[in-house]
């Protein structure tokens, strides 16, 4: 595949109204490139997914049935690795396979005899989207390496797309929040009390308090603990911007 | 043998390929420190195509991979016209009937000295054969300051481009080889080869088997 198919496939997906389209198009490509088994999926239960999460699989059933009764979106390695890194790793390197226990191992073991013996994960890293990876299964037949560098391009784009998709629905009545609505949270994540917000931001001290509530309201949440959490889950603030 | 695998039957070399790409980030990224990209444990740069055509050693297109080669045509962007044209002191040659060999690499568990150099010294036999085959003239290739004397002395006509360059082990020199039935004589008496290496598997004929 040429770098023009790959661009064609993005613009497909940049025009993609529904997460199914996007899903159709990212399957059809990696069949086309030659893996047999791919999950393009957010780190969750595989059969009861959150609706934020992007799931785009087409594994062997009795692994996902058994994935999601054991639970292993918490355990997986290769899930916890791709949570870690950037770069895809394959789960036959020496390099990854050193790092794990022997539960850990196993897991890969009982994977391998479902039929996903031989496969690599790309880790999808975006801000504000729950941890995610797409996995890639080699067939016996195997799979031209020249087709890693376009799945790489292809899972990216899906990925991306699909979370923008699902950005758009609406969950229940939530807005967004203002921009003085979110430098409040980002005083309150760094400790302050509404009197200090208040100096901070030039305002009074029953302002700064009021300011807070109206985001607690608007994000659905009791505490101004879990306002800081879901605010920084959903974007509304980044941990870089608070953390110092 | 040597597998000639090109853009017509590299489907069917598929498990070859990755594991050469698997050998050749051990090999060059782990063993030699050389500054390249790698993606899932196998190092694939800018020049690997379809259009590349690669020498693989292995007894069958699944057994394991003994040593590989990539051979690249001048027409296209190749590395001495690239990345190091400045290792030449003439403009470097090119055209329909020169190649470029790169990323000679052996398997990385084949032991240092002799095996290696009887290796080299096969994958040479195996390019001169494939560049008679396809009718190729000569054959550039960079090399540094242990691969150099070895390749250049392998028996075929070979001299360097330009000066060396470098320092320590990364000391690189460029050669053109001249290729000729004569050349591939000496080199396969000189390695104790006793007849031709390379084989082809036409990707429909491997399609139907």
């Amino acid at each position: 595949m040429s770098n023009t198919l790959v661009w064609t496939f993005a613009e497909r997906c940049a025009g993609a109204r529904a997460v199914e389209d996007v899903r159709r198009l990212f399957l059809r490509e990696v069949d086309a490139l030659g893996f047999p088994y791919v999950a393009c999926a957010s780190h969750v239960d595989p059969l009861r997914p959150p609706p934020e999460a992007v799931t785009m699989l087409k594994y062997p059933q009795p692994w996902v049935e058994h994935f999601s009764i054991e639970n292993l979106a918490k355990r997986d390695p290769v899930f916890l690795t791709a949570q870690r890194q950037l770069l895809p790793f394959r789960w036959r390197d020496r390099g990854f396979r050193k790092t794990l226990t022997a539960d850990q191992l196993a897991i890969l073991d009982l994977a391998a005899e479902a039929g996903l013996a031989d496969g690599f994960t790309i880790p999808l890293h975006s801000p504000g989207a729950l941890p995610a990876s797409c996995s890639l299964v080699f067939g016996p037949d195997g799979v031209d390496p020249l087709n890693i560098q376009n799945a790489h391009w292809c899972a990216v784009y899906a990925h991306e797309a699909a979370r923008r998709i699902l950005r758009e629905q609406p969950f229940g009545d939530r807005n967004r929040l203002s921009a003085r609505e979110r430098e409040a949270l980002e005083y309150v994540a760094r400790g302050k009390g509404d009197y200090a917000i208040g100096v901070l931001m030039g305002i009074q001290e029953s302002s700064a308090h009021n300011t807070v509530q109206r985001a607690m309201r608007k994000l659905g949440v009791a505490t101004r603990v879990q306002a800081v959490v879901r605010a920084m889950a959903e974007g509304e603030i980044l941990l870089h911007d608070v953390a110092h | 043998m040597i597998h000639i695998v090109t853009a017509e039957n590299r489907r069917h070399f598929h498990h070859a390929l990755m594991e050469m790409h698997r050998q050749r980030k051990a090999v060059f990224i782990d063993e030699l420190k050389w500054r390249l990209d790698e993606q899932a444990g196998l190092e694939i740069d800018s020049y690997d195509s379809a259009d590349a055509i690669y020498l693989i050693e292995s007894d069958a297109p699944r057994a394991p991979v003994g040593a590989s080669a990539r051979l690249l045509p001048t027409t296209q962007p190749h590395l001495l016209g690239e990345v190091f044209s400045h290792l030449c002191s003439e403009t470097p040659p090119t055209g329909p009937s020169v190649w470029e060999a790169t990323r000679f690499c052996p398997a990385p568990e084949t032991p240092k000295g002799a095996p290696r150099h009887h290796m080299l010294g096969r994958i040479i036999a195996g390019i001169m054969e494939t560049a008679l085959l396809f009718g190729i003239e000569r054959v550039t290739f960079v090399a540094n300051a242990a691969l150099g004397p070895l390749a250049a002395n392998a028996g075929w006509d070979a001299r360097a481009l330009g000066p060396k360059h470098g320092r320590g082990r990364e000391r690189l020199r460029a050669f053109v080889a001249e290729i000729d039935a004569a050349g591939l004589r000496r080199v396969r008496a000189r390695h104790g080869i006793t007849g031709p290496l390379i084989r082809f598997i036409p990707g429909a004929l491997a399609h139907a088997a």
